[in-house]
């Protein structure tokens, strides 16, 4: 494993409200992501994980800490600067898809290659490949509305991975897909970080999900509380997690 | 809760979305209700009783115009109240109401709507009503004091014209609703199909638009005879159908190519606003046709006042010719007339003219005139020099005719040579068609044919000869008292005198047309107002279709910038769609006007258009930041 950081976060604090009346969400959370890495962070309802997210994907920005992007400070860098950064450095896969009802498949995918202006060539080429690992070659052509819910989120999948991000951050991805959707996507992504092609951080309540991730840590009270590595196998990588969700107790959904 | 609580409580909740269809009736409303105030209004009775029903006549045909614009605008906004509310309503299914009960509720939502629009429309009306005539009365040139008064009467035909089109379209909308399956009313809010529409069918809509358009184009510019009225109908028709045909064909099929072109497609924000254009298409290509109509109808309704403004100018000039023209019977009496005459008025100019009247029957053409006449080559050139009158036609040969006729407001037919016309059984072919004054408001009554001297002389025996005197004097003020006396003198001596025929200076039956004239403008700006709304208004809801999006696209680090610039595309393909198609097709509608009027009014079409097109830069402008904000990337 290629051991060079891709991300770092130190000492990530984040308040809401005012003074007086403010709510500390994360409380100085530290945490390393190398290149290839696939990490899972799950957490009770309330722990901090969509707000860590939010900071991360550069949305939101923390009261206190620092978060290192391939080597440069994001959290105080200008809102022009975040936006090429989201768009060159970060993939995105979100909940629900997010991809446009008004373009194909294709044109999903490789709309942030055309946005940055890569030739159409290279779009067409990118975007094909893509979509043949996640076996969407066949419904290239098809609308969004033509796809079942596991295509679309392999498509937006494709979508975050195609301008060959640093990171990739998903955010629930199996959250609206049944079991065998899910297993599909999870296979997909699990299939481009062993590949080297990705490095993925997940946030999900799915212990299931989860089980896909080479190191899953679990968030409470605005604090990583554990690191669970995953061995040789997923199954009893999934007990090992399942065990710790029930140690620690919680509403994980 | 009653349904009608339940209705008068999603039309107070929704009643923000849907201002802008209330606003849009009311305003067809106001329009329509200010043109029956005129016509019920005294203050045009200046124009004299023939001028007066002449312009009510014309105003009734704009009524008619106005009307069938009120039940499309209705049909529309009906039509995207139910489409929107389709999907709202599905929820009322799992609460156990049938089709029936639901279609009460639309019905009685969209009576709020149409009611509130009715109330808005005349409550305006009746603010502006005075103003509008004041507006018509200046740019008519007309000196007459506008009262403030409503009458009942155009309140009551409004409001029952309105309301009986409105109810229509909303029994149109029960009966779709009672007819839905309830799968239908459900899904209708997930509908999201009508992204790319199937290339056979685009592409027999496209061909079909092309020849239609074409068809039109071509009948509006072929030349003819008696038919050229129903040729210029029917082009209307057809090209009211073909631009239909290439908003829904010809044009998403073109942009569906482009989007097949990955090549071309992936050029920055491109792939956005192509994907966008055909995704809408499907549902506002009415929208875009409606609109390149309206423009086409405003800019022909410009075009119109203006040649209507030219021929009576140039009506007026041709009756100021002669003043008192006297039809004796013997030539050499011009001396008396004159002592006549100069007893109250200077002569500027004077001429006189031996002339053929034929007996009926006796001449056969395809134009049927009241009277026919004859006239010499040489006499008519000799005429011209003294009246100081343009003369360039050449000596017509022994079996060719000149016809020397009227001014007519508009001719039906725009063949004005090779016509045979057929005199004592021989024919002759018509060389030409002039209208200039040598005769005066005679021209008006009989229609003569110029022919050479020698077939003057051969066909003297076929008529009965007589010596036209004509006079033009210095004070128009004067005018009865010559007219008087010569009538007198008229009565007096039958064995001298056949006739007199005057053309009073100071009044005229053509007044009327001024204040067309005025309603023409009006009806432009009406026109390009409305056409301007309604693209403003379809983008103004569409961009919070594209809130979602573009906050999807935000948070996968597309820059606003990006998305402004695919906006600014976007909303210039919507602008610039209709008004390039407009552009094209007014120069068709305006030519075949101008034919028709014998006027070239390829001036008013240019300026006409970029008063459209700066109207429209301005739109695109104002709809830009109103776009952005909706769609949540300002």
């Amino acid at each position: 494993m290629n051991e060079s950081k891709v991300l770092e976060i130190r000492n990530l604090t984040k308040d809401y409200g005012s003074k007086g009346f403010s709510t500390t969400v994360l409380k100085g959370i530290d945490l390393s992501v190398c290149r290839g890495d696939f990490i899972a962070i799950m957490g009770p309802s309330g722990s901090g994980k969509t707000t860590l997210l939010n900071i991360l994907s550069t949305i939101d920005r923390p009261t206190m800490g620092s978060v290192i992007l391939d080597g440069k400070e994001i959290t105080q860098i200008r809102n022009r600067e975040l936006s090429k950064l989201r768009r060159d450095k970060i993939g995105f896969v979100f909940q629900d898809y997010n991809l446009l009802d008004t373009m194909t498949l294709q044109d999903n995918i490789a709309l942030p290659l055309a946005l940055n202006g890569v030739s159409g060539k290279e779009c067409m080429e990118r975007s094909g490949e893509l979509a043949r690992q996640f076996g969407l070659a066949d419904h290239l052509k098809k609308y969004p509305y033509q796809l079942s819910g596991g295509q679309k989120q392999r498509g937006a999948a494709c979508r975050a991975l195609v301008t060959e991000p640093e990171i990739v951050f998903a955010d629930e991805p199996t959250g609206a897909l049944d079991s065998r959707s899910s297993r599909d996507l999870l296979e997909c992504l699990k299939g481009v970080n062993d590949s080297g092609q990705a490095t993925i951080l997940m946030v999900t309540h799915d212990a299931y999900s989860a089980s896909y991730a080479k190191d899953v840590y679990i968030l409470n009270d605005g604090l990583i509380q554990c690191r669970i590595s995953r061995g040789r196998d997923r199954k009893e990588f999934y007990d090992r997690i399942i065990d710790m969700q029930a140690s620690l107790g919680g509403d994980f959904s | 809760m009653s349904m009608t609580r339940l209705a008068l409580q999603n039309f107070k909740a929704s009643a923000r979305n849907y201002l802008s269809l209330v606003i849009s009736l009311a305003f067809t409303i106001l329009i329509f209700f200010n043109f029956q105030c005129v016509i019920d209004s005294d203050a045009f009775d200046v124009l004299g009783e023939k001028s007066r029903q002449n312009m009510d006549i014309s105003i009734q045909a704009i009524t008619v115009v106005l009307i069938c614009f009120m039940a499309f605008f209705i049909w529309y906004s009906t039509n995207v109240f139910l489409t929107r509310r389709k999907r709202e309503i599905g929820i009322y299914v799992f609460m156990g109401l049938t089709n029936q009960k639901i279609g009460q509720l639309y019905m009685m939502e969209t009576s709020l709507i149409g009611l509130s629009a009715l109330a808005l429309g005349l409550g305006l009306g009746m603010m502006t009503s005075q103003l509008f005539q004041m507006i018509l009365v200046r740019l008519s040139d007309l000196a007459v004091e506008i009262r403030f008064h409503i009458n009942p009467g155009p309140v009551l035909r409004v409001t029952a014209i309105y309301l009986s089109v409105y109810f229509v379209f909303v029994i149109k909308g029960y009966v779709n609703i009672v007819r839905s399956s309830v799968l239908e009313l459900v899904s209708a809010g997930r509908k999201n199909e009508f992204v790319r529409q199937p290339t056979g069918l685009l592409t027999v809509k496209a061909v079909l638009g092309a020849g239609i358009l074409s068809a039109g184009y071509y009948l509006a510019l072929k030349e003819g005879g008696m038919e050229v009225m129903n040729n210029v109908l029917a082009a209307v028709v057809l090209v009211i159908i073909g631009v239909y045909l290439l908003f829904g064909g010809m044009i998403p099929l073109l942009v569906q190519g482009m989007a097949r072109q990955k090549y071309f497609l992936y050029r920055k924000e491109r792939t956005l606003w192509v994907n966008n254009i055909i995704f809408r298409m499907k549902r506002n290509y009415r929208t875009y046709a409606m609109v390149t109509v309206l423009m086409l109808c405003s800019v022909t309704a410009l075009a119109m006042g203006f040649a209507m403004k030219n021929r009576y100018t140039e009506i007026e000039h041709f009756r100021a010719t002669w003043q008192y023209q006297v039809l004796g019977l013997k030539d050499g009496l011009d001396g008396d007339l004159h002592g006549i005459i100069e007893e109250d008025n200077e002569i500027v100019c004077s001429s006189e003219i031996p002339l053929l009247v034929f007996g009926e029957n006796m001449v056969e053409t395809v134009y049927t005139y009241s009277s026919y006449g004859a006239l010499s080559w040489s006499a008519v050139r000799d005429l011209a020099g003294e009246a100081g009158l343009e003369f360039t036609i050449p000596e017509p040969g022994d079996d060719e005719v000149v016809n020397v006729t009227q001014l007519p407001l508009m001719s039906l037919s725009t063949e004005k040579s090779g016509i045979t016309v057929t005199i004592d059984g021989r024919d002759y072919r018509q060389t030409e068609e002039t209208s200039v004054p040598y005769l005066g408001v005679l021209q008006e009554h009989i229609s003569f044919y110029m022919v050479n001297d020698r077939v003057y002389e051969s066909m003297r025996s076929l008529g009965s000869e007589a010596y036209l005197y004509n006079y033009r004097i210095a004070d128009p003020d004067t005018f009865a008292a010559g007219a008087d006396k010569l009538k007198g003198l008229r009565e007096a001596r039958p064995d001298l005198y056949q006739g007199c025929t005057f053309a009073n200076p100071t009044v005229s039956d053509m007044e009327w047309i001024k204040v067309l004239y005025s309603i023409c403008i009006f009806m432009f700006m009406v026109f390009v107002l409305a056409s301007g709304s309604i693209l403003f208004m379809r983008l103004y809801n569409d961009a919070f279709e594209d809130r979602a999006r573009y906050r999807g696209l935000y948070k996968i680090g597309v820059d606003r910038r990006v998305l402004r610039r695919a906006v600014a595309h976007e909303l210039l393909f919507t602008y610039a769609g209709p008004f390039l198609v407009m552009a094209v097709s007014s120069w068709f509608s305006v030519h075949a006007l101008g034919k028709v009027m014998s006027t070239d009014l390829l001036i008013v079409n240019i300026i006409s258009v970029l008063v459209i097109l700066v109207f429209y830069v301005g739109c695109y402008f104002i709809s830009l930041p109103f776009y952005r904000k909706n769609a949540g990337i300002e």
